[in-house]
Formats: structure tokens, C-alpha cells, sequence
């Protein structure tokens, strides 16, 4: 045993004990009821949430979304209430789109820029009423809309954990609703909002999703989440109601020929090199941006860019054969590189090999023959490279007439 | 003038008036809108004016709006108020009397050193700074001439400047000079109108500002700042322009992203394509244009500016001239400047960074013999003391000045009838500047040349077009040389003529 030295008294010195911070996935609201049919155990991150990739295949659960109706958590989203008697005023001075066509009751897609006119991220609208709205999106904006706001008589609250939400999504989604009793659906139009109940909880339901497809998105409280989860599930056998993972919409999100930041493009707040930002103009979005309206954030900056050839510019392509292109190099005459993919994907709906593919200029504006995509493929532990000729195709790949019909659709 | 302005400059304080005399003499009719019942600005008020002892003009700049200030070198009397007898000296450029032989030399070696090397960066103050985004080769040759002048100071001053650029009056000074009065002299040019203390990193590039004029002399207009306002004011009226008074701006107009003229706060309209605002930069922007015409980035940057100041200004009414302790009389045309050594200037500027008044605080004075009053700006007064601007505080501050004028002045405190008082707070509120700060920016490397008023802000022309900043918050920044206010008129007669 070791003594303690003579001398000065030794002082004992408590050390504060701090339990370790927690540093793994946040459940969400709907967490137990997902945890019992993920199957494969795989979650990912989504914005400090644990997120299904995928419940049990993901075949079943794109095609679900194709041909049934399916259910996906989106409550990790972003969301922003601003309001107050200059929300519109703050809104239409952050995206670049003309805010004041918006009418209450309805939402909208809508992008934002920095000052030098590159694209911040994206995200829907939703104008609940005159001076009230809802932002939301994928990466957290409370710093960027407090810079934004500042001056205004607006209040903003980052309202991401009051609001859980579901993305209901499929040709029959509007018949499971009808199902439950759901009158307002009948007069919903796309990009429409309503207020309705699901058994005893209120609901907010828009008409709106990321598949090209009829579907909905239902906002409620988190208290409810459960609740309103049981009741669609109960309801949801005869119209082939499936829970399903990230990586089937993600398949549906390339066919209905939406972006994704961090993947399609980088937020002009998170990218260090100056030429990693991208334009509304290279990402081929020049409908969002509403030059002839009042100043708004960038517009100095976009009314020059307009005038100039974007440097790059992403394209919808397709593919020939059908091993997806992700991340492949894009070159001209096969020996000029001129540009990569982003996300690819053989789309099982539309029997093509899609994908977005980043150009650099003059390729893809006026040049648009003779290019090829570099597609390295294993088969059976072997690498093989494949030079697959590409071709530039409209958007979006895949869009059926059942997302706009009104009533919708009893599928 | 006859017929509608068609250029309105707001504000008409030195370098508005400058910037409206010199728009006038190139053809235009610039109407200047002053919200006080005085032009002149910080130096124009005749009963408490808040910068009593201007540099004088730029030599150019009267050149080009032909006008003749005649003006006259002040003396500069140095007194500590640790030992008031022995602690004096007298000092007239380089030249320092009242100090050893040894201590008189080494002055005169560092002041004309300083000197030349302020003179070779002198170029860039009549000049828009340089761009740091498409420098056209206008902008190159203009460097490439600083930088020749530069090589022209010889390889010993040149490394010398290279060395002593951004670091603090305080270590120079004390390499240089050693402790004491000297010391303390160079210290308050480096660090009065700001909020820096002598230590800070970077007040040795605000002592070469302060020597890029007149060789670091100061001067003073015959009869005083008025004198200086009321001619030009006369080159403004002579050469066709008009100037208002107790005319506030309200509101900066814009149609179509374009400066329309502006609203007066009686309601009155004003139309004009081009609008000078010699108001501080954020009083123009964020107040008077207003945030929902700017970018947020570049919002956020005007917002986070550093224009705090430090200087309170206080008058008091003597029934006699001051005298310094030895006896003799305190002339018109010359300043006082009560401080020991540069470490007490530091030491008051430690309160003021905490809040707090400093218990000994260090001032420049002159006399007026006309309303007999002696002009004290005190340096490193907190804009926002802790507690407020109470009477308590006031009072504090009061007493701790009349005792360091005590110190240095035989006979003071008995001398005093009457006194006002202005706090950094007080001049915000009467000049309509953020901070109450002198130069309506802090003069520091990361807000000098295109960094000044902010980064993206250079260049006078602002985003809205036909808006131009022509204030000291634009470089090259305050004191009383017209080279903002210059600068900005030539920036905005060369966008007309494209």
C-alpha cells in the first residue's frame, strides 16, 4: 500500500463526474412502430435521426410506391415557421421565386441563393396563411433566415421537433384516405392544403411528394404520431399500404426528376471551393428564379448570370444498356473528359438507365452528340470497364396524369 | 440654383460638403440635406463643436474646389499629470524642446522616419482603393505607383515599415523613445478617435495615417473650424449648388433598384438620380435605404462593423486662460495633451474596453480665447458604461477630468464657471452616427482600403445604383481631410460619364 507523503496535507480533490453525451441516432416519432418492421436492421442518419434505409427489400418497397401506396417517416425534415406582418415580405426575399402568387392554402417548391447567386438549398413553401408560413427542407437554415429576417417584423422558430410528419405516397393513396373518411381530398388539388382528422387527431394534409406520383403528406403533432400510424396501417391491407426505407424513394426521386443537395448539387453555404456552389441557371431551375420581382437575396448577382453561358450545367441523361452510372466520368468522343454523374439509377418504371449528369460548357448547351459515360462494373469479383454512349433527355423521367387529376383517382 | 438638384448629398458635415462642391464645380446642381441647423457637421457646431481641431484639408482637394483656408501649424504641448513640473514638452513636428538632448534626437530620427513612409502610402488616400475583384489596369498602375514610392523610401526604410506595419505604437515607441512623454505624444496621434489602446496590434498603421497629412503636424484653419465649414459651404453655393438645413433624410428612395432621391422626415419629396450619403455607413444603409435592398451577407457585414467609439467631448467655461504649471499661457495655437507615458494611455483604455470610466484618463485640450472655453476630448470613454450614462457616471467622468486638467493647469479648478458634457452616447444621438465613433468605423487593418466600410463595400458605389457612400466610413476614412467625401464625387462623376 502506497502511503501518502508527509508534508502538506493532500487534498482529495471529487472529480465531477459528466455522463458521456450521447452521440448516436435520435428515435423519431415513429420510431417503435418502424423498429418492428425493419427487418434488416439497417438505419441511417437523417439529420441526427435513425431513418429506415430499407425495412425488408427494396424492390417491394419501390414498387410499392409505383404500384400500391407506402408510408415514409419525413418528420427529420427541416422546419421553419415564419411569421408575422412582414412574413411575406421575408419570404420573397429569400427565395427567388415570386412569393406573393402564393395563395393561403397552398405550398410550393422554391430554392434560395447567396449573394453571389448561388443556390443555398431548397424546399417547399407552404403558406398557411396571409402572414404565416412554413419552410420546409433538408439542411438546417435558422442562422441563414435570421440573417434574412433581420430587420423585419417577423418571428422565426425553428419548428422541426413540433411537427412529425409522413409521406403517404402511391396510386392509391387517395383511396386508403377516402377509406378513413377523408372528404377534403376530393377537392385537394396538387400543391394543396387541408385540415383533416385521422381517427381522433388532427391532421394537416398537402398533396405533395418527390415520386411523380398521386401522394400526400400528412403534419401532426408528435403525441399523435403513433395514433395516426395504427390508423393508416389498419386501414391500409386492402390498398397494399407498405412502410418503407429511404432508398426506395430515393429511386422515386430520381425518376420524378428532383435534386438532392449534397448529392446533385452543393449548398453554396457548405462548399469550401469557390467553383463547387452551382447556379439556379447550371441546375437548369431558371423557372424558379423571378428576375422582374423586387430585390430578393442574389438577385444582383442572378440578373448578370442570366446573361452569361453557366460555366457547367446539370443534364437529365439516359443511358444505353442498364448498369446504372453512378459517379462515372463523362467524356466526349470517349477520350475528353467533360463531366461526371451524380445519381443514376435503371429506373424499373420507365425501362431506362437515368441519370443527372454535370457538363461543362459548351457540352450539353450546344454540343450534345458523341458523349460517354465510363461505367466500371464487377461481375463476380472482376472489374470490368464499360464505355456506355449517353444522350441528354428531358425532365422529369417519370410523371404519370395522376398526380394532377381532381378528384383523384380511386386506384 | 436654379431649377430640381439633380444629385442629393446627404449630410453636411466636411466631406459632404466637399463631395457637393466638387459634383457642383463638374456641371451638376447638388442640393445637400443637413439635419442640423448647422453645416460643418462634427466640426460645425460653434458652441460645442465634437472635433475641435481638424487637420486640415488636402492640399488636392482645395486645388480642385479653389478655395484658400488658410492655416496655421498648432504646437503641441505635452504635460504629464504624474509630475507637473519637470513632466512638459513642446513639440512642433519633429522638433521636441523641453526633454533631454538625447530624448529630442531620437524623436526627430522616429517622427521623420514615420514621416517618409507615411508620405510614400500617402498616394492611396485620394485614390478608391484598390479593388481585389477585377482590378482594371487603372487599379494596377495606381498600385504599381504606391508600391514604386515605395521602393523609392530606400532598402532600410522600406524593411523598417515592412517590420513595424501592423504592430502597436506601444512597443515602437518604447523601442524608439524609451518611457515618458515622447512616448505618450505618439501614443494619443495613434490611438484618438478610436478604439484601440496603444498596445492594440495595428495602431502603428494609425499613426501613419495620422502622419500621411501634413507630415503629422497638426494644423488649424485661421479663425478656427468655422472658418474651414464656411468655405466650403462657399464653394458649394459659388459653383451653383444648394445646401439645406434642418432638412433630416427620413428614407433613401429606389425604383427599379435605382436611387431615386430621397423623403425628408417633414414628408417633403426630393427626386434626384444620384444620392451622396455622407452619413455614416450604417445609418445609410440599414436605416435610410433599409435592409430589404441589400443582400443578408452583405447586411450582416454592415451590422457587425466595428464603430464604437471612444472619445466624450467636454467644454469648460474659465473665467481666464489656462495656465500650465511653469506659468505660462496656453495660446490658441496650441493643444494640450495630458498623458505620462504610453502605458497610461494603455491603462485608460483598459477601463474603457471593460466598461468602465478610467480612473486617470489621458485628453487632448485647446483653448478658445473668443468664448473662453477649453475643448477637452477625452480618449477611451466607454460608449456604454456599465450602469448607463447616469449622472452618477457623468459626474465621475467630470470629476476625473477636471483633475488631470488640475494636474497641468495652475490654478484650474478655481478657474471653471460652467462645463458640458458630450459621451460617445451623446454624439450617436446628436449626429445620427452608430457608435458616436469619429471616424464612423474603426481605422484597423480589417476596415482600411477595400476592407473599408466593410468587405464588398469599397468603392463608394453601392449596390442600388446611383447610391454612393461619401463619408468617413469610406475610405480613406476620418479625420478632417475631404478624401472620402472626394473620392466618392470623382467615383460617381466616372460612373455618369460611362
Amino acid at each position: 500500500m502506497v502511503k501518502p507523503t508527509q508534508g502538506a496535507p493532500r487534498r482529495r480533490i471529487a472529480p465531477q463526474v459528466i455522463p458521456q453525451v450521447i452521440t448516436g441516432l435520435e428515435p423519431g416519432p415513429f420510431h417503435a412502430r418502424i423498429a418492428a418492421l425493419n427487418h434488416q436492421h439497417a438505419w441511417t442518419n437523417w439529420m441526427g435521426f435513425a431513418s429506415p434505409a430499407v425495412l425488408d427489400s427494396v424492390e417491394f418497397e419501390y414498387f410499392a410506391i409505383r404500384n400500391q401506396t407506402t408510408l415514409f417517416d419525413i418528420s427529420p425534415m427541416c422546419k421553419y415557421a415564419i411569421e408575422g406582418p412582414d412574413a411575406e415580405r421575408v419570404v420573397n426575399r429569400l427565395v427567388t421565386r415570386d412569393i406573393g402568387r402564393l395563395s393561403p392554402g397552398r405550398v410550393t417548391y422554391a430554392i434560395w441563393c447567396d449573394e453571389d447567386g448561388q443556390v443555398i438549398d431548397d424546399g417547399t413553401i407552404f403558406r398557411l396563411a396571409d402572414d404565416c408560413f412554413r419552410l420546409c427542407c433538408q439542411e438546417p437554415q435558422l442562422a441563414w433566415l435570421s440573417d434574412i429576417a433581420w430587420g423585419f417584423d417577423v418571428t422565426i422558430r425553428d419548428v422541426s421537433r413540433e411537427i412529425a410528419a409522413l409521406s403517404l405516397q402511391g396510386p392509391t393513396s387517395a383511396a386508403l384516405l377516402r377509406s378513413l373518411g377523408v372528404k377534403a381530398i376530393e377537392a385537394l388539388k396538387p400543391f394543396g392544403i387541408a385540415s383533416i382528422r385521422i381517427g381522433e387527431c388532427e391532421v394537416d394534409v398537402s398533396r405533395t411528394g418527390f415520386t411523380g406520383d398521386l401522394g400526400y403528406e400528412l403534419w401532426m403533432r408528435p403525441p399523435d404520431a403513433a395514433r395516426v400510424w395504427d390508423r393508416l396501417m389498419a386501414a391500409g391491407d386492402n390498398w397494399g399500404l407498405r412502410a418503407i426505407g429511404y432508398q426506395a424513394v430515393e429511386m422515386a426521386r430520381i425518376e420524378a426528376g428532383f435534386l438532392l443537395p449534397k448529392i446533385d448539387f452543393l449548398s453554396a453555404r457548405s462548399a469550401l471551393r469557390t467553383n463547387r456552389p452551382s447556379t439556379p441557371f447550371e441546375l437548369g431551375l431558371d423557372a424558379m428564379v423571378d428576375l422582374a420581382k423586387p430585390h430578393f437575396n442574389g438577385r444582383r448577382a442572378l440578373l448578370r448570370l442570366a446573361g452569361e453561358r453557366p460555366a457547367r450545367k446539370l443534364f437529365a441523361v439516359e443511358i444505353e444498356r442498364d448498369k446504372p452510372a453512378a459517379n462515372a466520368l463523362v467524356y466526349h468522343r470517349r477520350k475528353r473528359e467533360v463531366g461526371m454523374i451524380t445519381s443514376a439509377l435503371w429506373s424499373p418504371t420507365c425501362k431506362r438507365n437515368i441519370a443527372y449528369a454535370w457538363l461543362d460548357a459548351p457540352f450539353g448547351q450546344t454540343g450534345t452528340d458523341d458523349l460517354w459515360v465510363e461505367i466500371y462494373l464487377q461481375r463476380e469479383i472482376r472489374w470490368e470497364r464499360r464505355m456506355a454512349r449517353c444522350r441528354i433527355v428531358d425532365k422529369p423521367f417519370f410523371v404519370h396524369q395522376r398526380r394532377r387529376q381532381t378528384p383523384p383517382a380511386n386506384m | 440654383m436654379t431649377g430640381a438638384p439633380d444629385a442629393i448629398v446627404i449630410g453636411g458635415g466636411h466631406n459632404g460638403l466637399v463631395a457637393a462642391a466638387l459634383l457642383a464645380r463638374r456641371g451638376m446642381r447638388p442640393l445637400v440635406l443637413e439635419a442640423r441647423n448647422h453645416a460643418g457637421g462634427m466640426l460645425g457646431d460653434a458652441e460645442f463643436p465634437i472635433s475641435p481641431m481638424p487637420f486640415a484639408l488636402r492640399p488636392e482637394i482645395c486645388r480642385a474646389l479653389a478655395i484658400d483656408v488658410a492655416t496655421r501649424p498648432m504646437e503641441t504641448i505635452v504635460a504629464s499629470p504624474l509630475n507637473s513640473l519637470s513632466g512638459t514638452l513642446r513639440v512642433s513636428g519633429s522638433r521636441l524642446d523641453g526633454g533631454s538632448p538625447q530624448q529630442a534626437e531620437a524623436f526627430r530620427q522616429l517622427v521623420e522616419r514615420l514621416a517618409r513612409q507615411a508620405e510614400a502610402l500617402s498616394g492611396m488616400l485620394l485614390r478608391a482603393p484598390p479593388r481585389l475583384d477585377g482590378a482594371g489596369p487603372r487599379d494596377l498602375l495606381a498600385l504599381a505607383g504606391t508600391g514604386w514610392k515605395l521602393r523609392r523610401l530606400g532598402k532600410v526604410d522600406l524593411r523598417d515599415l515592412l517590420r513595424i506595419a501592423l504592430s502597436n505604437v506601444h512597443d515602437l515607441v518604447e523601442d524608439e523613445l524609451g518611457l515618458g512623454l515622447p512616448g505618450a505624444l505618439l501614443a494619443m496621434e495613434a490611438t484618438l478617435g478610436g478604439a484601440m489602446g496603444p498596445r492594440s496590434p495595428g495602431t502603428v498603421l494609425t499613426l501613419l495615417y495620422r502622419m500621411a497629412s501634413n507630415g503629422g503636424r497638426r494644423m488649424m484653419p485661421v479663425g478656427g473650424p468655422g472658418a474651414l465649414t464656411q468655405a466650403l459651404a462657399a464653394a458649394v453655393t459659388r459653383a451653383g449648388g444648394e445646401i439645406r438645413l434642418n432638412a433630416p433624410v427620413e428614407r433613401i428612395l429606389v425604383e427599379g433598384d435605382r436611387a431615386a432621391g430621397v423623403a425628408l422626415s417633414n414628408g417633403e419629396i426630393v427626386r434626384a438620380s444620384l444620392v451622396l450619403s455622407s452619413a455614416a455607413p450604417r445609418t445609410t444603409l440599414l436605416d435610410l435605404l433599409g435592409p430589404g435592398h441589400l443582400d443578408a451577407e452583405w447586411v450582416r457585414r454592415c451590422r457587425n462593423m466595428a464603430c464604437t467609439g471612444m472619445v466624450a467631448r467636454l467644454d469648460f467655461d474659465l473665467l481666464a486662460p489656462p495656465r500650465l504649471a511653469g506659468g505660462e499661457v496656453l495660446e490658441a495655437d496650441q493643444r494640450l495633451v495630458v498623458a505620462a507615458d504610453a502605458g497610461t494611455v494603455e491603462t485608460a483604455f483598459n477601463a474603457a474596453k471593460h466598461g468602465k470610466l478610467p480612473d486617470d484618463p489621458v485628453m487632448e485640450a485647446c483653448y478658445d480665447a473668443g468664448s473662453r472655453r477649453l475643448r477637452v476630448s477625452v480618449q477611451f470613454i466607454p460608449h456604454s458604461p456599465r450602469g448607463g450614462w447616469t449622472e452618477a457616471n457623468r459626474q465621475m467622468l467630470e470629476t476625473s477630468v477636471r483633475r488631470q486638467l488640475g494636474f497641468v493647469l495652475a490654478g484650474f479648478e478655481d478657474s471653471v464657471t460652467a462645463s458640458r458634457m458630450m459621451a460617445p452616447a451623446d454624439i450617436e444621438t446628436a449626429y445620427g452616427i452608430p457608435g458616436g465613433h469619429w471616424h464612423h468605423g474603426e481605422l484597423r487593418i480589417d476596415q482600411m482600403l477595400m476592407l473599408r466600410p466593410f468587405d464588398g463595400a469599397a468603392g463608394y458605389r453601392m449596390p442600388v445604383e446611383g447610391l454612393y457612400l461619401c463619408g468617413a466610413g469610406s475610405h480613406p476614412g476620418g479625420d478632417i481631410s475631404g478624401a472620402p467625401g472626394f473620392n466618392a464625387a470623382n467615383a460617381a462623376l466616372a460612373a455618369r460619364r460611362h
